[in-house]
């Protein structure tokens, strides 16, 4: 019996589709374009789909708790903008590198505390933090690329070490989703918030950490960012909240709350990738990106939809 | 029992907005103490010229935004028809053929816009998301990256001509946002956005249309939104591929700073003209005053936040007094 | 039952207890003790307090005047939890499952076993479970979703969820209102082994038979006063309707001043929708009541929506004042054709509750006011006035906010919406759910006027007493069925609840 059933939830996992999707359009690019398949291609994406990706994942959380998070992107130019004018005035990396991230932690709590004490609907908070967090940065860089970086930081943006980072982080959160106390409640507050309240999860308690996370994860992926491109600009992470919802959303999390898979996102980041480097590869012109990203997001929602009102 | 005629001024302007206006009468009286230039004939021009095509996309907003929507997509609508103005321009077709299509072409994403969300059930700020990602590629496709200035020149002076000292621009800005008033207060069919963007299904109940009010806000919305486009292309006689990038937001906040609510159901063009107008006034006073315009930036987020917030707090309070009057 | 009073030990205590929302005082110095390892009845009629008694049991409401005392210790909880923690387990009566969440993972929520670090247990999880399941003889799959459950067995989910950390209280509320009569037994069942166990139940229900067959005291709440508390065994079922009701049956319901006429309003044929009702034919005739009677989830209020159009009408005839319709596509089409409807969810689907009373008053109507005309505005003043005026509806003016309003106020202006819209037949659903006596009397009267005009009403309501009282024939509805008409005068209310329960057809 129990066989049977393992059989039948792997069925089941509504990622298959998506990851036989991927499968088929790597497939297709391998065999339509000349050095898809190669190692160095392979590096390339993964690097460009890392930082989004790290975004995503704290999206993800915050998503299935049925909230959202635009200033994500402000989050990680706020976190490596001050962190950056520390690290030119020679700040150790093992300094530089925990301030920034709790900068991001910081900040994501500014979010949750607002959302949960003011009462104010997520999107709104965001909306207003994002815009405080990159007038904040504006008015302290004055506009001015951080260019000397040194060289120390590149590390953690060259070769695989970001994607191994990113993997690592999936694997985590993956687990603390499905197996640990806090993801399964999150997922109850997402799913039944008056259900959670009346079964004594901590509701407020969980938001606030997601927000945190969501911030952290966010000053994380800027690190990532400085070691990437050597330079600290003020504009970094502009357009991440956008594609972040997306990859979330074309991975299956709903954005009714209560239900999500930080594997999915993965995915959904990952097919975003592939379909930006085959785009660029087959000399396309690259504005198409957006069109076919749209047309994902609409595809993957009508999914989800359907799929709850067959449940209704 | 019967409602007093002093009631009526209360009712016409709710208190709300008189804090509004309150706001932005200080600002300028402000402004004109602290620095020369801002009260001066030409820079209260200029600043009405600069905020006719965002004030275009405001009274979109508006109108989705008391249905219970929200469209991510009135600063790619606004890119696009003027990049569909320019290009018919440039083909030769004559100022009717081009202003038709523009606005056919904003109508079209804004039809596209609630199909999503009448029949796929798609939330429209996803879906907004969605189509905004799109209609900028599109945009850039269209003017393969690059900025379009092949604008007659006779289009362009319309954009920098002024009627009794007010430019047309302006002018043509009050017009409509007076017929979004009369019809979102006046008509029946205003009430019926206001109802179903309050409680859709009671509005369904109670005997009104809920998907043709959402066909309706939402390819307005467009068709505003091009509208905008043209104005744009009017006063700067040319079209970039970024027009419109951050404007979604911005307006969705002067929405909101106007009383609008993201559940649906309330809201007032006069508030969102209010809410855009005191953006603009902030920003052009600190560029007066030679401070960093991102404190407007700043100032807005926090403006945000407050407001709604203290919304949501003012509703606790009066319930509270009023359970306390019950009681006594 | 002899016992020593010495030895009975209070497990709740409730002293002087008020508790005051806006607008309403829902509990006003009530005083009542709970002794140890009995089956205590709570009763009253919707909106007597009942349900806010368990709330502030249960740390849902921290901020209340009085106090309460839990085995002898005065509780000052700030959350369900720390109810939980002081041994207070409640199944709330609305099911508060979480269906994304697997049957043992919703039995579990919000007091996960953890094995280290937050990571939780989840063998012990299961295989605590399952002790539950088999102590309560209810298998079931503990690791299968739980959306894809019954309502009885999502109420199973919830009676294991209250029992798995051993509580010494469970308060039920409303446990039964969506049980079939053979899922009742099991929980009867159930409710006897806990007492067995010593532990102290407080069953709250407005069922009497339920109450007398498994209570050993029962406390009656009116209007959030505390009316009395007796032994079941000294007292009948006359005695607690009077207390619960406060005056006798007779007068509740205004004397019908018409009878029906032979000329039939409206004919339903062969309604069908699948998995709600099915082949459902009825008529309704001028002047006449139709109540419809039934438990929650016979398909009353599915029948009611489609016939109005609101949801999509599979199958069947409509027809009204002799007219054919088939089926109406829209709420609009059915106003126009001269059929209205109250709905059940006064707040959900009802109002407007940010909106004023004008602007909730007239929003069916809103074509015909012509809105862009001149004077436009003084006419649906002047109409909204006149019907606020001829209804009673107490306001301070008709801009006022309806969410200030009581119940029985905000009823009455969607009672005005229907009666602007002028049609010939009314479906009221459980117009009188939640409000206050007084205001319910006054529904009855409008009603009851409503029918002198040759108006026809179909008159939806779960209080077996109302639809009795007011109606002049009563349809029975169960498991989407029309399985019997009765006629007013012809039968008790045991042999209705026969048959809406299952017994014979």
């Amino acid at each position: 019996m129990i066989p049977k059933r393992k059989l039948r939830n792997i069925l089941q996992i509504r990622e298959i589709p998506l990851l036989i999707f991927v499968l088929i359009l790597s497939a297709f690019f391998a065999f339509t374009i000349e050095g898809f398949m190669t190692l160095k291609n392979f590096e390339v994406i993964s690097r460009q789909i890392t930082t989004v990706g790290i975004v995503s994942i704290g999206m993800t959380l915050v998503l299935v708790t049925g909230g959202i998070d635009l200033s994500v992107g402000a989050m990680l130019s706020f976190a490596i903008n001050i962190g950056g004018l520390l690290i030119i005035r020679g700040i150790p990396i093992y300094a530089a590198y925990p301030f920034i991230l709790l900068l991001g932690a910081i900040l994501g709590a500014i979010n949750g505390l607002l959302i949960v004490w003011v009462k104010v609907p997520a999107i709104i908070v965001t909306l207003g933090t994002m815009n405080i967090f990159r007038g904040a940065i504006m008015v302290i860089t004055k506009g001015k690329y951080i260019t000397s970086i040194p060289q120390s930081y590149s590390w953690i943006g060259t070769g695989y070490t970001p994607f191994i980072l990113f993997v690592v982080l999936l694997i985590c959160f993956e687990f603390a989703l499905r197996k640990m106390q806090f993801g399964r409640n999150i997922i109850a507050i997402g799913s039944n918030e008056q259900s959670a309240i009346y079964s004594g999860v901590p509701v407020n308690k969980f938001k606030v950490i997601v927000y945190i996370l969501s911030g952290t994860l966010s000053a994380l992926a800027g690190i990532i960012f400085i070691g990437r491109s050597g330079f600290i600009q003020p504009q970094a992470g502009i357009g991440y909240e956008m594609s972040s919802i997306a990859a979330v959303v074309i991975g299956g999390t709903s954005i009714y709350g209560g239900s999500g898979t930080v594997i999915g996102t993965f995915l959904g980041s990952l097919l975003m990738g592939l379909i930006l480097a085959g785009i660029t590869m087959l000399a396309v012109n690259a504005y198409w990106q957006g069109v076919i990203n749209g047309l994902l997001i609409i595809l993957a929602i009508s999914f989800d939809t359907i799929r709850q009102m067959r449940r209704r | 029992m019967a409602s007093k005629p002093m009631f009526n001024i209360k009712r016409k302007v709710p208190v709300s907005l008189l804090g509004l206006i309150l706001f932005n009468v200080v600002l300028f009286v402000g402004l004109s103490f602290l620095s020369p230039t801002f009260l001066t004939i030409r820079n209260i021009q200029s600043l009405m010229l600069r905020m006719s095509e965002l004030s275009m996309l405001t009274l979109a907003q508006t109108l989705v935004m008391i249905g219970g929507g929200m469209d991510l997509t009135v600063g790619s609508v606004m890119a696009l028809s003027g990049a569909i103005a320019g290009m018919l321009f440039r083909a030769g077709f004559n100022p009717a053929t081009v202003l038709v299509c523009a606005l056919l072409g904003g109508a079209l994403v804004g039809f596209l816009n609630s199909f999503l969300v009448v029949h796929l059930k798609i939330q429209s700020f996803i879906a907004t998301v969605a189509t905004n990602t799109i209609i900028r590629s599109v945009v850039y496709l269209l003017l393969k990256g690059r900025v379009l200035s092949a604008f007659p020149k006779s289009y362009v002076s319309l954009g920098s001509s002024y009627v009794l000292g007010f430019p047309i621009l302006f002018l043509a800005v009050i017009a409509i946002a007076v017929a979004l008033h009369l019809l979102l207060r006046r008509t029946a069919l205003g009430r019926s956005i206001y109802a179903a963007g309050a409680n859709e299904q009671c509005a369904h109940i109670s005997g009104i249309h809920v998907n043709y009010v959402k066909y309706f806000i939402f390819t307005m919305s467009g068709i505003l939104s091009a509208i905008g486009g043209i104005m744009y292309t009017m006063r700067i006689g040319a079209i970039i591929p970024d027009a419109g990038l951050n404007s979604p937001l911005e307006v969705v906040t002067a929405v909101l700073i106007g009383g609008a609510s993201v559940r649906g159901g309330k809201g007032s063009v006069l508030g969102s003209l209010l809410g855009i107008l005191a953006m603009y006034v902030l920003l052009n006073g600190f560029s007066l005053l030679g401070l960093s315009s991102f404190w407007e930036v700043i100032m807005l987020g926090v403006v945000l936040i407050a407001i709604v917030g203290q919304g949501n707090k003012k509703q606790i309070v009066k319930m509270s007094r009023f359970s306390r009057r019950k009681a006594l | 039952m002899v016992e020593i009073p010495i030895l009975v030990k209070k497990m709740i205590v409730v002293q002087n207890v008020s508790k005051q929302f806006p607008g309403v005082r829902a509990l006003d110095e009530v005083s009542f003790n709970v002794k140890k390892g009995h089956v205590h009845g709570l009763v009253g009629e919707n909106g007597a307090g009942k349900s806010t008694i368990v709330k502030i049991l249960s740390g849902i409401y921290s901020d209340y005047d009085g106090e309460v005392l839990i085995d002898g210790k005065q509780i000052e909880f700030h959350s369900v939890r720390d109810a939980r923690e002081s041994g207070i387990a409640t199944i709330f009566q609305e099911l508060s499952v979480v269906k994304d969440l697997n049957i043992a993972e919703n039995i579990f929520l919000g007091r996960e076993p953890i094995k280290f670090a937050g990571v939780v247990d989840c063998s012990y999880m299961y295989r605590r479970c399952r002790e539950v399941m088999d102590f309560l003889d209810e298998p079931m799959d503990v690791e299968g979703k739980v959306g894809n459950l019954s309502v009885a067995s999502q109420q199973i989910v919830e009676i294991c969820k209250s029992l798995v950390l051993n509580p010494k209280v469970i308060i039920m509320d409303e446990p039964t209102s969506s049980l079939t009569e053979k899922e009742v037994l099991q929980l009867y069942k159930i409710v006897d082994q806990l007492k067995e166990r010593g532990v102290t139940i407080l069953y709250v229900s407005h069922k009497l038979t339920e109450i007398f067959r498994i209570c050993d005291d029962i406390t009656v709440l009116r209007d959030g006063k505390h009316i009395g508390t007796v032994q079941t065994q000294d007292t009948d079922t006359n005695q607690i309707i009077q207390m619960m009701v406060g005056r006798t049956l007779k007068m509740l319901f205004p004397e019908r001043s018409v009878k029906p006429s032979n000329e039939i309003l409206m004919s339903v044929r062969n309604a069908t929708r699948t998995g709600e009702f099915e082949d459902v034919s009825f008529d309704l005739h001028k002047g006449e009541i139709l109540g419809f009677a039934g438990l929650i989830g016979a398909g009353r209020t599915e029948l009611a929506k489609a016939l109005f159009g609101a949801t999509k009408l599979e199958q069947g005839n409509v027809s009204i004042a002799g007219e054919e319709f088939g089926h109406f596509s829209h709420p609009r089409e059915a106003f126009d054709k001269g059929l209205s409807y109250l709905p059940e969810d006064r707040k959900g689907e009802g109002l407007l509750l940010q909106s004023s009373i004008k602007e909730n008053m007239t929003l069916a109507i809103l074509k015909r006011l012509h809105l862009f005309r001149w004077h436009s505005e003084r006419r649906e003043r002047e109409l909204v006035d006149k019907y606020a005026d001829d209804l009673q509806v107490k306001m301070v003016g008709i801009d006022q906010i309806v969410e200030m309003l009581s119940g029985g106020n905000q009823q009455k202006i969607i009672v005005a919406r229907l009666l602007m819209t002028d049609t010939e037949v009314f479906i009221f659903d459980e117009p009188t759910r939640g409000i206050d006596v007084g205001a319910k009397y006054e529904i009855y009267k409008i009603m009851n006027e409503l029918t002198e005009q040759g108006k026809g009403i179909l008159f939806i309501s779960s209080e077996l007493p109302e639809v009795m009282g007011i109606s002049d024939r009563i349809a029975c509805m169960r498991e989407g069925r029309l399985v019997k008409e009765f006629t007013h005068d012809d039968v008790g209310p045991e042999a209705i609840m026969r048959v809406l329960a299952g017994g014979d057809a």
